[in-house]
């Protein structure tokens, strides 16, 4: 009964961000203002019809309604009530679901900053966002209805949720992804709205800009969320893989950045307006493709839930509606907007011009390598082959280093062109006086040194005395440096959380051990400066899984921890998993994972070390952090 | 020459820049890192220089698996119910690892004929089977 209310909201959710969608075509036709009057009413209505659909789904879940296929292949009543909860959204229809309703909630926050502006540019960007509503919602009640009923046969118990996803970061990781990929969908309506309306200018630019700040804020929180995950929850230490997944979050993430960088220059200068238009089209488009890769199933991955061609066909069709329709749009309007005046060579529009294009082309090629396995196929009739990590590593390097120089020199190149060159000197002499002391530290806490991590150690040192010591030394005063601190905080934190994004992934790419050893009861490992050794292993059966859990004792020099590493083989599934124990501290974690039983008290393990790990989530928070003020800055200023 | 026609020389001076260095990397990164993927028939036919990386993937034979005692050297063998290939890995196999279920494997294939597989591929489920395994077995039925 309740999934039958659920359905029809949707059906009825459906209807009215249709009629939303096409008002100001109606408005355009009777010339009645009544349609752009009702698009913010319905608009909101969308939002409560999506949500109370919503929330039957979750009802379903925690009411164990096994007559619901989606519940019946994604729960089970041994499921402890917060990973009922969970999942909702544990699999393709409900995360579909999910997203549509995240599309909401930016829709209703777009109108609620906007209640006051110009009637019909705020109609024309809300029909744009309730499109894409309503094409979302087709494509889950045509091919992938949550609400689907079992009957007249229903299993007594659910096949369970996929004890991967029987965890915390889990709950978290997809309405995080799916608030950054629907977000993005603000921008691009918003640029609609001004190819069609005819007035993009600075303050489009200015109106524009959080939305983008926003969506790229949680886009890089889902992802490190995500990564985290893996890095724990797969049991292999590894945070990044370069899975076509990974890369479909990872890509829109670095044109939203190109985005929000190209619209501070609009706005300023009222320079980079086509392209930033075409950015914000282009982060939408690989928005839409990122859902295109998760949730076809056209690519080899460990994250494709769904095999469904049919599915695939539907969002390519979406696709080319949206991504087509704009680009027609585009290129009808683009050519009539007004505005050009001259930059030389070293000037802040230049830097801006260049992150862009390292950003973009990046992107491009990430992409590229992600879908080449596809283009080969058809090119060399059914041959199949894969791109592995090397690709994206011999490629992301470069892109670094470029990125990495201009983020240190940038906050000093003047608008138009730059006067004086006196800050490259002093920058130059803080970062390698920094350089040095982090040099000496890591070699006395390592011992050793490469090439990977000293050239991670200069980016890192480069970024900071760019955008933290160089800002310290020109604030004579100490009131002055608080307030440049406070006035540049969403800056410092995005560009410090960048440079200890590089610190960490350089280290732990270069620094980490590992070895897999076999160990009996009792027996040590010496691996870096720690000595594993096995305790003993314990046997007993937990809610729902058997476990075996491996004591371990963690020894360097006198301090000594015990963690455990586990095997569990979930009841419902038989499916077996590994829990690895991590002794996490604040330069490197030491990880351990439990193997095989290979005899009379006698297991395999893997010993980790991973040297600096946290630093990339911790970077990846900062740098949500100060998305997240930034946006709220200017939406604070615009409101006032 | 005038301002403007000089910014615009140095916009599209670091677009070509810009675009011929991806280009290059791109080339590069491929040629590094492009598996080929093969079925065990398959393997037989292709004649595979010993030492070239390559993917391959099946279904673990049932019984075929071999274990040295401590150590973590392991032996077994897949088959797409037409050829078998065997096996040699030294390491700890993902959880999903297991007889009569689907498998891919990087490695090379040595003088005698015998994979030696660096990395064995964590599979989502135990339910899911590599597209690519699928798409073999699925001929060979």
């Amino acid at each position: 009964m309740i999934a039958e209310i659920g359905h029809l909201l949707l059906i009825g959710a459906l209807v009215i961000s249709f009629f939303v969608g096409f008002s100001p075509l109606c408005r355009f036709i009777t010339k009645d203002n009544f349609f752009y009057r009702v698009t913010g009413p319905l608009n909101i209505l969308v939002l409560f019809l999506v949500l109370f659909s919503f929330i039957s789904l979750i009802y379903s879940f925690l009411n164990d309604d096994f007559s619901l296929a989606y519940v019946a292949n994604n729960s089970n009543t041994l499921l402890p009530v917060y990973y009922k909860l969970a999942a909702t959204w544990g699999a393709h229809e409900g995360s579909l679901l999910l997203w549509i309703f995240c599309l909401c909630l930016w829709a209703t926050s777009y109108l609620f900053f906007n209640r006051k502006k110009d009637e019909e540019f705020v109609a024309l960007t809300l029909a744009v966002l309730n499109q894409i509503i309503c094409a979302f919602i087709a494509f889950t009640l045509f091919t992938s209805n949550p609400f689907e009923r079992l009957l007249p046969i229903m299993p007594i118990q659910g096949s369970d949720l996929n004890p991967l996803l029987q965890d915390f970061a889990f709950t978290i990781h997809p309405p995080l992804l799916y608030l950054g990929y629907s977000g993005l969908a603000v921008p691009f309506a918003l640029s609609i709205a001004a190819l069609i309306s005819r007035n993009i200018d600075s303050v489009w630019a200015r109106d524009t800009r959080p939305w983008s700040l926003l969506s790229s804020g949680f886009l890089t929180l889902g992802i490190a969320v995500g990564s985290w995950w893996a890095y724990y929850e797969l049991g292999w230490g590894g945070w990044w893989f370069w899975d076509p997944v990974e890369n479909a979050a990872f890509v829109p993430w670095l044109i939203s950045i190109a985005m929000f960088h190209s619209l501070i220059v609009t706005e300023r200068r009222g320079l980079y307006k086509n392209w930033s238009i075409l950015l914000t089209i282009l982060a939408f488009a690989a928005s839409i493709l990122g859902t295109f890769l998760v949730r076809s199933g056209v690519l080899t991955s460990v994250h494709v839930f769904a095999l469904d061609p049919e599915r695939g066909v539907f969002i390519l069709v979406i696709f080319s509606y949206f991504i087509l329709g704009s680009l027609i749009i585009y290129s009808l309007m683009n050519n009539k907007l007004p505005g050009r005046s001259t930059y030389s060579l070293i000037s802040r529009e230049f830097g801006f011009l260049l992150n862009n294009l390292l950003l973009v082309i990046l992107a491009i090629s990430i992409m590229f390598g992600t879908l080449f396995p596809l283009i080969y196929e058809a090119i060399y009739d059914g041959k199949q082959i894969s791109v592995g990590p090397p690709y994206y590593q011999v490629l992301i390097l470069p892109f670094a280093i470029g990125l990495s120089f201009l983020q240190g020199i940038g906050l000093y190149l003047g608008w138009n062109s730059t006067k004086e060159f006196s800050f490259l000197k002093r920058i130059a002499i803080e970062s390698f006086s920094l350089f040095l002391l982090i040099c000496l530290f890591v070699f006395l806490v390592f011992g050793k040194f490469s090439w990977g991590s000293v050239l991670a150690i200069a980016m890192f040192c480069w970024i900071v005395s760019g955008n933290f010591i160089e800002l310290i030394y020109n604030s004579s005063h100490l009131r002055d440096l608080k307030a440049v601190l406070f006035k540049r905080l969403a800056l410092i934190s995005a560009h410090l959380g960048m440079a200890f994004l590089v610190l960490g992934v350089g280290m732990v790419t270069t620094f980490s051990l590992e070895r897999e050893v076999v160990l009996s009861e009792g027996e040590g490992y010496q691996l870096g400066d720690v000595t594993f050794t096995f305790k003993g292993i314990e046997e007993y059966k937990d809610l729902n899984y058997y476990v075996d859990s491996a004591r371990i004792e963690i020894k360097r020099n006198d301090t000594v921890n015990e963690v455990r590493a586990e095997k569990r083989i979930y009841l419902s599934t038989n499916q077996t998993m590994t829990e690895a124990a991590i002794k996490p501290t604040l330069l490197q974690d030491y990880y351990v994972t439990l193997g095989d039983h290979l005899g009379d008290k006698t297991w395999s393990f893997k010993l980790q070390i991973k040297p600096f790990i946290r630093w990339i989530w911790f970077g990846a928070i900062l740098i949500a952090f100060g998305t997240f003020v930034s946006s709220f800055n200017i939406l604070k200023k615009s409101h006032e | 020459m005038n301002p403007l026609r000089k910014q615009r020389l140095y916009v599209v001076l670091s677009i070509f820049l810009g675009t011929a260095i991806a280009v290059l990397l791109v080339f590069q990164g491929l040629s590094k890192s492009i598996n080929l993927f093969y079925s065990p028939s398959e393997i037989l036919k292709a004649q595979i220089e010993a030492g070239t990386e390559i993917r391959v993937g099946g279904m673990v034979k049932k019984g075929s698996v071999y274990r040295e005692t401590n150590s973590l050297k392991l032996s077994f063998e897949i088959t797409d119910f037409e050829e078998d290939l065997v096996i040699e890995y030294e390491g700890i196999l993902p959880d999903l690892f297991s007889e009569e279920a689907g498998v891919v494997l990087k490695g090379t294939i040595n003088s005698k004929g015998v994979f030696v597989a660096h990395e064995v591929l964590a599979k989502h489920d135990e339910n899911y089977m590599p597209p690519e395994v699928a798409k073999t077995l699925k001929q060979k039925k």
